[in-house]
């Protein structure tokens, strides 16, 4: 994935599309002033300067799918682990909510459910079908829409063609209005992500940890 | 045997074995009230599992809270009986003898409480089980390469050789109070007991025995604890990833060890009447070592500070400074005064080291030890790598309640053994008593 | 033949066991009974012991079974582990040590149990009550010999010499 952040407007769309396509639980205020508020994707605000100068930085964080993931070893039931394609994948019904990958995750996206998520009728009414409802007491975290990505794979095969570039959009990259977040196959040296990865503006976070993260950030170099 | 010390031995016997019948009013209260905190804290854990552990007060960023601070420091408590019987065993200093039991015993009720807290801070704690290796439906072993692994064999192993090691020494005074027992009491002891007859052919294995698990309960406790400090120093968050936590927890823990034996010990004494036996020395060797141990623990805590300090990565500054000057630092500096300035008053002289200051001192270890591993799980957690994800823990009645429930079990499980066997082992006091 | 003599001190003890030994009497056939471990009976009797070996033993089969179960489980569920490998020494390194603490641990309390005789069932050589400052010793020996090993006994100093039948 990239994400440009010369594009990014800090206006929050893909945050309410991840909301509306991964059945993920409300959060208000309340909850937010205790720390529960859950958001797989976040849009991190960074003010620099002083008023007038100010710039501020959006960055839109989201589970990196590390290729060293940190969160991997830790987990004492496997409940989270690398598929084949490279993901990190959280299997929910292994969990039994220890939170060590929580907490080693150095990128903070790893969100945990304290409670069974409720939601105040009629939104339930809204779920995904494609998406499992967690229980209590599991973790969770961005999965690159993998529910749209095995569609997209299923109608692939079905038609007996390969995954087009560009045919798999996670719900963030549908309706980012800027169009400033891309996802694609990144072993496709032809593929756009690919090309943009390639740039001389990709940065990644934290990347000295050396977790190989597979997001890249695009800015404009200082 | 002469007589004076047959005599002294019949003393010792009766004095151990008086609170071993009847019960005081005051017992009775004691143990009302504890199990009353315990029952209570059983309350809180099943409505946190009935309604979800987000009645904790655990949350994004600081995903683990109380319960991780309580496991650590109760294992770190179960390092006494290690270090007062194993080392002191190994090492053949005979003034340690009147206070083993009392040791081995607050290892193993230590562990036992320790040893919940990892389910307790479970998301969903009734699928616990799923840690043990056993061939399941879900084609899927534990993930051993995982640190909670590791906490769970290295406490399974200590917990079961604490346990031995605990029984080993109490068989043949259990068979002594067999002999002088009647009704219910008799067929527990002769029970417990399993036959010990005092031949020198038991005697001989007995002594080879515990000489042996002396050493392999010394490696096991020293692994355990290393193993728990590895759960936060195999994480790549700031502060935690040191080197020195391994050795740093197992002084720590030797260190709060020697501190709740003391705590513990001069509570016996006073409460069993056992002033001829457990003497002034034994505070005063006692306070010799919590002074030492205080002073390792002083150098560990500069040694890590001042790399951290110097080598100014952003990251660990961040947390540094908040230890130091920022939202932790009133425990941070609460706990250099308890851990190190105090004991350093109270134990650094001869003069001073008498049972009451060493007690207190004692007690001050213990209150400077919890924020110690509070001090290390929460500011770490408090401030990740990215600053916007940075949040305060505040820990809830429920954790609270647990918390002091588990110091309620601890007492409520000392008052029973007390009144089941007796406080001292009498063939190992009377074997070359006090030097 | 069982006898029982009721010593008051180590020492008179320790010249019993060496007359006994003299008159060609081992440590298969006495035993010293008392409240506490007597050193110089200790000294005199020698107790083969396998513990150390049989500790070890158990201590090295413990880590090799522990080694086999973690490669076992760690390949028959082929997580893929996106380049790490599926067995890896260093990070179980600890479940392997634990497990041989764990085996060399329950070997010696096991060990203990067998070598004191405290799990044998059925025929059990009647021991003697024990007092509080006195030691005991119980010879197996023959009828005939009874008289001159109970002389042997009171001139070590034995206050008291029983006989009492074996439990049939």
């Amino acid at each position: 994935m990239a994400i440009d952040l010369d594009r990014c407007t800090g206006c929050e769309a893909c945050v309410a599309a991840c909301h509306a396509e991964n059945n993920l639980p409300l959060s208000d205020p309340a909850e937010a002033e205790k720390g529960r508020a859950f958001h797989w994707i976040r849009v991190d605000r960074y003010y620099e300067g002083e008023f007038p100068d100010i710039r501020v930085k959006h960055i839109p964080v989201l589970c990196q799918q590390c290729e060293d993931a940190p969160c991997e070893p830790v987990c004492p039931t496997y409940a989270t682990y690398h598929n084949s394609e490279g993901l990190n994948v959280q299997i929910y019904n292994r969990c039994i909510g220890t939170r060590y990958c929580g907490n080693n995750c150095p990128y903070s996206v790893r969100f945990f459910n304290w409670f069974a998520p409720e939601w105040p009728q009629p939104l339930e009414l809204q779920h995904n079908p494609d998406v499992s409802i967690r229980p209590g007491g599991v973790m969770e975290k961005c999965t690159f829409c993998i529910q749209r990505i095995q569609r997209a794979k299923r109608d692939a095969k079905a038609d007996g063609r390969a995954v087009a570039d560009g045919e798999v959009q996670p719900a963030c990259v549908q309706s980012c209005p800027a169009e400033a977040i891309t996802f694609g196959d990144l072993n496709d040296p032809e593929s756009k992500v690919s090309s943009l990865a390639a740039s001389g503006r990709a940065t990644r976070l934290l990347e000295d940890l050396g977790t190989k993260p597979k997001v890249f950030y695009l800015q404009r170099a200082k | 045997m002469d007589t004076a010390v047959a005599t002294r031995a019949d003393n010792l016997r009766a004095t151990l074995w008086r609170p071993l019948t009847g019960a005081s009013r005051a017992y009775i209260a004691a143990l009302a009230l504890t199990f009353l905190l315990g029952a209570w804290g059983l309350a809180c854990w099943g409505y946190q599992i009935f309604r979800g552990i987000g009645v904790a007060g655990i949350r994004r960023p600081t995903m683990w809270g109380f319960y991780l601070v309580n496991f650590v420091f109760w294992i770190g408590i179960s390092h006494a009986g290690t270090l007062i019987s194993a080392i002191l065993r190994l090492t053949d200093a005979g003034w340690r003898k009147p206070v083993t039991r009392i040791a081995e015993a607050i290892t193993v009720f230590a562990l036992m409480i320790g040893a919940m807290f990892p389910i307790i801070h479970l998301g969903r704690p009734l699928v616990f089980f799923w840690l043990i290796p056993y061939p399941n439906s879900r084609l899927l072993w534990p993930n051993f390469r995982s640190p909670l692994l590791w906490d769970l064999t290295a406490i399974v192993t200590y917990l079961s050789g604490s346990i031995i090691y605990l029984y080993l020494p109490m068989i043949p005074d259990l068979a002594e109070l067999a002999q002088h027992s009647t009704g219910w009491r008799e067929r527990f002891y002769r029970l417990l007991s399993i036959g010990w007859t005092g031949s020198d052919r038991q005697w001989h294995a007995l002594e080879r025995a515990m000489h042996r698990m002396a050493g392999m309960i010394l490696a096991v406790a020293v692994s355990v604890h290393t193993v728990v400090a590895w759960d936060f120093a195999m994480a790549v968050a700031p502060l935690w990833h040191s080197t020195i936590f391994g050795p740093y927890f197992v002084a720590g823990a030797i260190f709060s060890g020697i501190a709740a034996l003391l705590v513990v010990l001069s509570i016996i004494r006073r409460l069993l009447h056992l002033e001829a036996y457990v003497l002034p020395v034994h505070f005063d060797n006692l306070g010799k070592l919590l002074f030492l141990m205080s002073l390792l623990w002083f150098y560990f805590t500069v040694a890590e500070n001042l790399t951290t300090w110097y080598g100014n990565s952003p990251a660990e500054m961040n947390v540094f400074g908040s230890r130091v000057r920022g939202p932790f630092a009133p425990y941070f500096w609460v706990m250099i005064c308890c851990n190190f300035v105090l004991p350093f008053l109270l134990l650094s002289s001869r003069r001073m080291r008498t049972i009451r200051n060493v007690t207190i001192a004692a007690f001050t270890v213990l209150i400077g030890m919890w924020l110690e591993r509070y001090l290390i799980i929460l500011p770490t957690l408090s401030y990740p790598r990215l600053a916007a994800a940075t949040g305060f823990y505040e820990p809830t009645w429920v954790e609270i309640s647990i918390t002091a429930s588990t110091f309620a079990a601890m007492v409520m499980f000392y008052l029973i053994f007390c009144k089941l066997f007796p406080a001292i082992a009498v063939w190992e006091y009377k074997n070359g008593s006090h030097r | 033949m069982v006898l029982t003599a009721d010593f008051a001190d180590a020492q008179s003890v320790a010249s019993a066991i060496r007359a006994l030994k003299a008159r060609g009497y081992g440590a298969d056939e006495i035993d010293v009974f008392s409240t506490a471990p007597i050193q110089e009976a200790q000294a005199l009797l020698e107790r083969p012991s396998r513990m150390s070996l049989v500790a070890i033993t158990s201590a090295v089969v413990f880590c090799l079974s522990a080694i086999a179960f973690v490669h076992y489980t760690q390949h028959d569920y082929r997580i893929v582990t996106g380049g790490m490998p599926i067995f890896s020494w260093w990070s179980t390194g600890v479940i392997f040590y634990e497990f041989t603490m764990f085996g060399s641990l329950t070997a010696t309390f096991v060990m203990f149990l067998l070598e004191s005789g405290l799990l044998q069932r059925g025929r059990a050589i009647p021991a003697p009550r024990l007092e509080e400052g006195r030691i005991y010793l119980r010879l197996i020996c023959q009828a005939g010999d009874a008289v001159p090993a109970a002389e042997y006994l009171y001139e070590a100093g034995a206050a008291k010499v029983d006989e009492i039948e074996e439990r049939p």
